[in-house]
C-alpha cells in the first residue's frame, strides 16, 4: 500500500466534525517532502512590526545568558572578575576547557550518554508492544493496567527515591549505571505509552482490517503497518524519554556513588561546594561541554524533531 | 501461549503488554506502595526503620513550613503556567513563518532546552551574583539596584520562574510552532476577504485552531511543575529562609538535609496524591483514555 | 494460556513481588554488596582539590609498604557524601575507614552503633600526638572513636589591607566599639565593610557562633547541644541576635548580601578585589584565596585577626570557633579492623604527610610542630592559625556539624530570615524553641 493511498484514507478518516478541517494522518516520511494541498500558513505581506518585536525582546532574553556562558568559559579566571561579564574576553583561552575535561568530565559525559541511549531502547522495547496491545487488544485487562499507567503520568520520582535506593540494593545494582537506568524508564513509560497509543489510534480501522482479511497476524501488522505509520511518535517518545534521561538528577545522585558511575548531571552539581570557592569560568565550560552532545544530536535530528513533537499530542 | 501471541484475528493478546505493566509494577508502583509504608516508621538513614504508628501524620498538622510549600508549589506552578503560554503561543505562531530569519532564529530559541537544569541552575547562579555577575548591570532596568535578586525573600521565588521559564519556554514555543504550520490556509485566507486584520485573524482563526495545543502544552507544565527541584535546589537551597522551598524540595530536604525519612515518606505521599490528582485530572480533561481516534475532536 | 489464566498470573507475581518488597522494607536497610575481609582498605574521603593528590600519594606509599593490606581511597563531594555516609553506615556497603567531622556529627554515628571504639587498638604515645583540643573532637564519652586526619579548621577574621589604609584605619579590630567603628568609616567610603555570602546560611552561623561565645561563654551553647529544656532562651542568645541584627541594620554586609554564595567565590572576591573590607571565614580561606587571587596574598594585602572580644562578656577572648579537624573512624562491622586500624596509624601522623600538609597551607593538629610551621610555606598564616588551636581554652565546633541534621537545618534556615530581615531575634529563639 502505497504512502499516497494511506495520505488519502487517513484524510477521509480524519476530517473531524467539531474540529475543523485537520492535518492528515502521520505521514510516513515526515519532513522530506510537503504533500501536495498540505495546508500551512501563507506568510501576510505586511511586515509585523508587533511580532517581529516580541521575538526581537525574547531573542535578547536567550542569547545574553548564553553568550554570557560562552564569554565566561573562554576568559582567565582574573578576567572574568575585572572585566564586565559582557565585555568581550581579553584573550581567549582554552584553558578552562582543558581543567574540566582533565578533571574526567569527559567520562560523565560517556555515562550520560550510556544511561539515555538505554533508557530510550528499554522504554521503547516496553512502550511499544504495550501501546499495541492497548489499541488493538480487547482484553480487559489491558484496559485496566493502561489505566493504572495513566495514574503514573504527573508522579514526581523522587518521591519514591528512598523505597527506589532499597529496591535497587536489593537487586545488587547500586552504584552502576543499570540503578540510573532502571527506575527512570520505570517513570517515563506513562508518557510513553501514552503517546504511542495516541498514535496508533490515528490510524484508521479500516487500514487494520484490510491487512487482517488477508490473514496476517498481529506480528505481521505491526511490522508492516503499525511501525512506520507510529514513526513520528517514535521520535517524540525518543526525545521525551532522553531529554528527561539526560537530565536525571535524583536517580544518580542517590544510586551511585563512585566517580567511574557519575553522570553530567552530578558531576556539573560538583562544581558546586568545593572549598575555596569554585572557578566560574571552568564551570562555565563545563555548562557548554555538557551541552555539546545533545546539540550535535538535535542538529542531525532537527528535521524529525518538528514533525515528531506534536506526534500524538493532537494538533 | 501461541494463541495469547497469534489469534486468527490479527489482534495481539494481553500479553503483549504484560511486561511493561509487570515493570512499571516493580519499580514505580511497589516504591509508590512502600513510600506509604515508610511514612508510618521511623528511619533516619542509619540502621533499620521502626514502626511509629502515625506519629509522622499527625506533625503534619504542626510544620511550620508545609503551608508554606504548599502555596509556594502553587505558585510557582499557575505563574510559571501563565507566563510561560503567554509568552510561547505568540512565539511559536510567529516562529511558524516561513521567513528565512524565522527559521534561524527558531533554532536559537531552542538552545536552553538542550541544557540540563544543573547546567543551567549554575549558569544562573553565576549570572546572578550581584556583585560580578549580570544582576547589578540588568538590576537597574528592573527595579532592583543592588541587584539583589536570588537574596531577596521577596523577589526569589519569581526569580526562580524567570529561570525556570527560560529553560521551558523553547519546547512549548517548538510545540506551538508546529501546530500554527498545520492551521490551514484557507482559513486566513477566508479571513482576510472579511476584512479581519492580523489581530482578529489571531483571535478568531489561530487561537481556536490552537485549542488541542493549548490543553497538551498545560498539560506537559503541569506534570512538569511537580519533578523541578534540581533547580531550586542547586539555585536557592530553598532559601532565602524557606522563600523558595517548594514541596518537592521540603520533601527532598527532610529526607536528605535533616534525615527524617519517615517525615520526608508523608510529604513524599502528598506528592504522589497531589501527582495522581493531577493525573486523573489530565486524563479526565484531555480524554486519553479514550480508545477512538482523538482526532474526532474533544 | 488464556486470558483468564495470564491475568491470575501477572496479579500473583506483582503481589508477590510487592510483598516481598515490603517485608524488607521496614526490616534491614541497605545495600548487598561487596563484603569485605580481602584486606583491602575502603577509605571514604572529601573531595578537595589541594588535599586530594597529597592523599593519593600517602595511600599509595602506605599500599608499597605494608604487604597485602591494600588501601583505596574515594573521594566525595560534600552534601551527596553525608547522603552517602548516612545510608551506608552499617550496611554491607560501608566502607572500612569514613571521614567524619567529629563532635556531634560523629556522636549520631556512634549512637547507631556504627563505630569502632579504637581505645585498645591506639597506643597513647600515639593518641598524644595530638593536639589535645583537637583530639577531644574524637572522644566521646571518654572513649576514643575518631583520629584528627587532616588541618584544623578554626574560623578568623580576614581584613583587606589596602582598604583598611584607605579607610584610615591602622590597627584591625580588637573589640566590638573598634569594629563598628570600622564599619562605620568604610561605609563613608563606599566599601562594604564586611563580605558575607548570605546565600548560604552558615557563612552567617559563623557570626552567631563567635557572638554567642564571647558574651555569654561556650557553656550556652553547651545546653543547647546537650538539648536542655529552653536552652536557646539564654538572654545572650538574644543579644548575640540583636547584636547581628544590628549589623545588619548598619549596612555592615552591604544590601545585597543575600544573593551572594560561597560556593561561587562570591565574598572571597569581594575581599581580594577590594570591594569589601572585611570577611570572616575558616581558615581554609588563605589557601581559597592564594588559589584564586595569587597576588593578593603574596603582595601581602590579606591580614588576618581573632574575633574581636565583647564588653562585658563572659567569653574568653581566646575562645575559637569552626571545625576542630576532620576525623578519620573506623566501621564497627568493618570485616578488616586491623588493616584499617594500620592505615590509620601508618598515614596520618606519618612525617612526609605532616610535611606535605604544611606545604599545601593547612595546619596539621599535631603537637609541637611550630618550628615546622616557621620554616614552610606561608609561616605568618601558620603559625597564627596554629597558636589559635593551642591557646584556645575552649574551641567550639561548627553548629551545624555539631547539632542534629534535622535541628541543624532549622537553625540554618531561622538565622537566614534574621539576616533577612524576615525575623526578629525573639521570633527565632521561639522558633528554635519549638524544635
Amino acid at each position: 500500500m502505497s504512502a499516497k493511498t494511506l495520505a488519502t484514507t487517513g484524510r477521509t478518516a480524519g476530517t473531524g466534525s467539531r474540529g475543523g478541517p485537520r492535518a492528515a494522518a502521520p505521514r510516513p516520511r515526515p519532513g522530506l517532502v510537503r504533500r501536495p494541498g498540505r495546508p500551512h500558513r501563507r506568510p501576510c505581506r505586511r511586515p509585523d512590526w508587533l511580532g517581529g518585536l516580541g521575538a526581537a525582546a525574547w531573542l535578547v532574553i536567550v542569547a545574553v545568558p548564553l553568550y554570557y556562558v560562552l564569554a565566561s568559559s573562554l576568559r582567565e579566571k582574573s578576567d572574568y572578575l575585572d572585566a564586565g561579564p559582557l565585555s568581550v574576553p581579553h584573550h581567549v583561552v582554552l584553558s578552562n576547557y582543558r581543567t574540566v575535561l582533565d578533571s574526567g568530565f569527559a567520562d560523565y559525559l560517556w555515562n550520560s550518554v550510556l544511561v539515555t541511549a538505554a533508557t530510550v531502547a528499554l522504554v521503547l522495547a516496553l512502550a511499544l508492544p504495550a501501546a499495541y496491545a492497548i489499541v488493538r487488544s480487547r482484553s480487559r485487562f489491558v484496559t485496566a493496567g493502561f489505566s493504572v499507567m495513566l495514574m503514573g503520568l504527573a508522579i514526581p520520582a523522587q518521591a519514591t527515591i528512598v523505597p527506589v535506593y532499597l529496591l535497587i540494593t536489593r537487586l545488587h545494582a547500586y552504584d552502576t549505571l543499570t540503578a540510573i537506568v532502571l527506575p527512570t524508564a520505570a517513570f517515563s513509560l506513562p508518557m510513553a505509552i501514552l503517546v504511542l497509543t495516541s498514535t496508533m489510534r490515528d490510524i484508521p480501522g479500516e487500514l487494520y482490517e484490510a491487512m487482517t482479511v488477508d490473514g496476517a497476524n498481529a506480528t505481521q501488522v505491526l511490522r508492516s503497518l503499525v511501525l512506520p505509520l507510529t514513526r513520528p511518535g517514535l521520535v517524540t517518545v525518543g526525545i521525551y524519554t532522553a531529554l528527561g534521561a539526560w537530565n536525571g538528577f535524583i536517580f544518580p545522585l542517590v544510586l551511585t556513588q563512585s566517580e567511574a558511575h557519575r553522570t553530567v548531571t552530578l558531576g556539573l552539581w560538583n562544581y558546586q561546594g568545593q572549598q575555596g570557592g569554585i572557578d566560574v569560568p571552568a564551570t562555565m565550560a563545563a555548562v557548554v561541554l555538557s551541552l555539546l552532545p545533545l546539540l550535535a544530536a538535535y542538529l542531525v535530528g532537527r528535521r524529525h524533531l518538528l514533525s515528531g513533537l506534536t506526534a500524538g499530542f493532537g494538533k | 501461549m501461541n494463541t495469547a501471541l497469534r489469534r486468527s484475528d490479527g489482534r495481539p493478546g494481553a500479553l503483549w503488554a504484560v511486561p511493561a505493566l509487570l515493570y512499571f509494577a516493580l519499580f514505580a508502583v511497589v516504591p509508590m506502595a512502600l513510600v506509604v509504608v515508610l511514612s508510618f516508621c521511623r528511619w533516619n538513614g542509619l540502621g533499620s526503620p521502626h514502626w511509629a504508628g502515625t506519629a509522622n501524620w499527625t506533625r503534619l498538622l504542626h510544620d511550620p513550613d508545609l503551608g508554606q510549600s504548599l502555596r509556594l508549589s502553587l505558585l510557582l506552578t499557575v505563574v510559571n503556567w501563565a507566563v510561560q503560554t503567554l509568552i510561547c503561543l505568540p512565539l511559536g505562531v510567529w516562529c511558524a513563518g516561513h521567513q528565512r530569519a524565522r527559521a534561524v532564529l527558531s533554532t536559537l530559541f531552542f538552545v536552553p532546552l538542550l541544557m540540563s537544569s544543573a547546567a543551567v541552575a549554575l549558569l544562573f547562579a553565576a549570572l546572578l551574583d550581584p556583585n560580578f555577575g549580570l544582576a547589578h548591570a540588568i538590576g537597574p532596568w528592573l527595579g532592583v539596584d543592588d541587584g539583589n535578586f536570588i537574596g531577596d525573600p521577596h523577589l526569589a521565588l519569581w526569580t526562580v520562574t524567570a529561570v525556570v521559564t527560560w529553560q521551558f519556554v523553547p519546547f512549548h514555543t517548538l510545540l506551538y510552532q508546529a501546530a500554527a504550520r498545520q492551521v490551514p490556509a484557507q482559513l486566513y485566507e477566508a479571513a482576510t476577504i472579511d476584512g479581519a486584520g492580523r489581530w482578529r485573524q489571531f483571535l478568531s482563526v489561530t487561537l481556536p485552531q490552537l485549542r488541542h495545543t493549548v490543553v497538551t502544552s498545560s498539560v506537559l507544565m503541569l506534570v512538569g511543575s511537580l519533578t523541578y527541584f534540581d533547580i531550586v535546589l542547586i539555585l536557592t537551597n530553598g532559601g532565602p529562609g524557606t522563600s523558595t522551598r517548594i514541596l518537592p524540595l521540603h520533601m527532598y530536604l527532610t529526607g536528605f538535609s535533616s534525615f527524617d525519612m519517615g517525615y520526608a515518606g508523608v510529604l513524599a505521599v502528598l506528592l504522589l496524591v497531589a501527582g495522581t490528582t493531577l493525573s486523573l485530572l489530565v486524563v479526565r480533561v484531555t480524554g486519553f483514555r479514550r480508545m477512538t481516534s482523538r482526532r474526532e475532536g474533544l | 494460556m488464556n486470558r483468564a489464566l495470564t491475568l491470575r498470573f501477572t496479579t500473583a507475581l506483582a503481589t508477590a513481588t510487592a510483598l516481598a518488597a515490603t517485608a524488607t522494607a521496614c526490616g534491614s536497610s541497605g545495600p548487598g554488596a561487596s563484603g569485605g575481609g580481602s584486606g583491602k582498605v575502603t577509605v571514604w574521603a572529601l573531595q578537595d582539590t589541594a588535599l586530594n593528590p597529597v592523599q593519593r600519594k600517602t595511600v599509595s606509599t602506605f599500599n608499597a609498604s605494608s604487604g597485602d593490606t591494600k588501601a583505596a581511597i574515594q573521594f566525595f563531594v560534600n552534601d551527596p557524601y553525608k547522603q552517602k555516609l548516612q545510608t551506608a553506615l552499617g550496611s554491607p556497603n560501608a566502607p572500612d575507614v569514613f571521614l567524619n567531622w567529629g563532635g556531634g556529627n560523629l556522636t549520631t554515628y556512634v549512637k547507631s552503633g556504627n563505630v569502632a571504639d579504637l581505645g585498645t587498638d591506639l597506643d597513647a604515645s600515639f593518641k598524644n600526638e595530638f593536639l589535645p583540643s583537637v583530639m577531644a573532637g574524637g572522644t566521646i564519652d571518654g572513649k576514643t572513636y575518631g583520629v584528627p586526619m587532616e588541618g584544623v579548621q578554626p574560623v578568623a577574621l580576614f581584613y583587606n589591607k589596602d582598604v583598611f589604609a584607605k579607610a584610615g584605619i591602622t590597627q584591625p579590630p580588637a573589640t566590638w566599639p573598634d569594629l563598628l567603628h570600622d564599619i562605620d568609616r568604610m561605609k563613608a567610603r563606599h566599601i562594604t565593610p564586611i563580605a558575607l555570602a548570605g546565600s548560604q546560611a552558615w557563612t552567617e552561623l559563623m557570626w552567631l557562633e563567635y557572638l554567642l561565645d564571647r558574651v555569654g561563654g561556650p557553656q550556652v551553647f553547651v545546653g543547647i547541644q546537650a538539648g536542655k529544656p529552653g536552652a536557646w532562651q539564654d538572654p545572650a542568645v538574644t543579644t548575640a541576635l540583636t547584636m547581628i541584627r544590628d549589623l545588619v541594620d548598619r549596612g555592615a554586609f552591604g544590601t545585597n548580601y543575600g544573593s551572594v554564595g560561597q560556593d561561587s567565590g562570591g565574598a572571597d572576591a569581594l575581599l581580594s578585589k577590594g570591594r569589601a573590607g572585611m570577611e570572616l571565614m575558616g581558615s581554609w580561606e588563605y589557601a581559597g584565596q592564594l588559589a584564586t587571587a595569587p597576588d593578593f596574598v603574596k603582595k601581602g594585602k590579606l591580614g588576618w585577626t581573632t574575633f574581636p572580644t565583647v564588653p562585658n562578656g563572659k567569653g574568653d577572648a581566646k575562645n575559637i570557633v569552626g571545625n576542630p579537624c576532620n576525623f578519620f573512624s573506623v566501621t564497627a562491622k568493618s570485616k578488616n579492623r586491623a588493616a584499617a586500624v594500620d592505615f590509620i596509624t601508618k598515614t596520618v601522623t606519618e612525617p612526609s604527610y605532616v610535611k606535605n600538609l604544611i606545604d599545601i597551607g593547612q595546619v596539621p593538629a599535631i603537637a609541637g610542630i611550630e618550628d615546622q610551621l616557621k620554616s614552610g610555606p606561608n609561616a605568618d598564616y601558620t603559625t597564627f592559625v596554629y597558636g589559635l588551636v593551642e591557646h584556645a581554652p575552649n574551641f567550639t565546633q561548627s553548629w551545624d556539624q555539631a547539632l542534629a541534621p534535622a535541628t541543624a537545618q532549622k537553625l540554618l534556615t531561622e538565622l537566614q530570615k534574621v539576616f533577612n530581615k524576615q525575623a526578629s531575634p525573639q521570633q527565632f529563639v521561639s522558633a528554635m524553641d519549638a524544635e
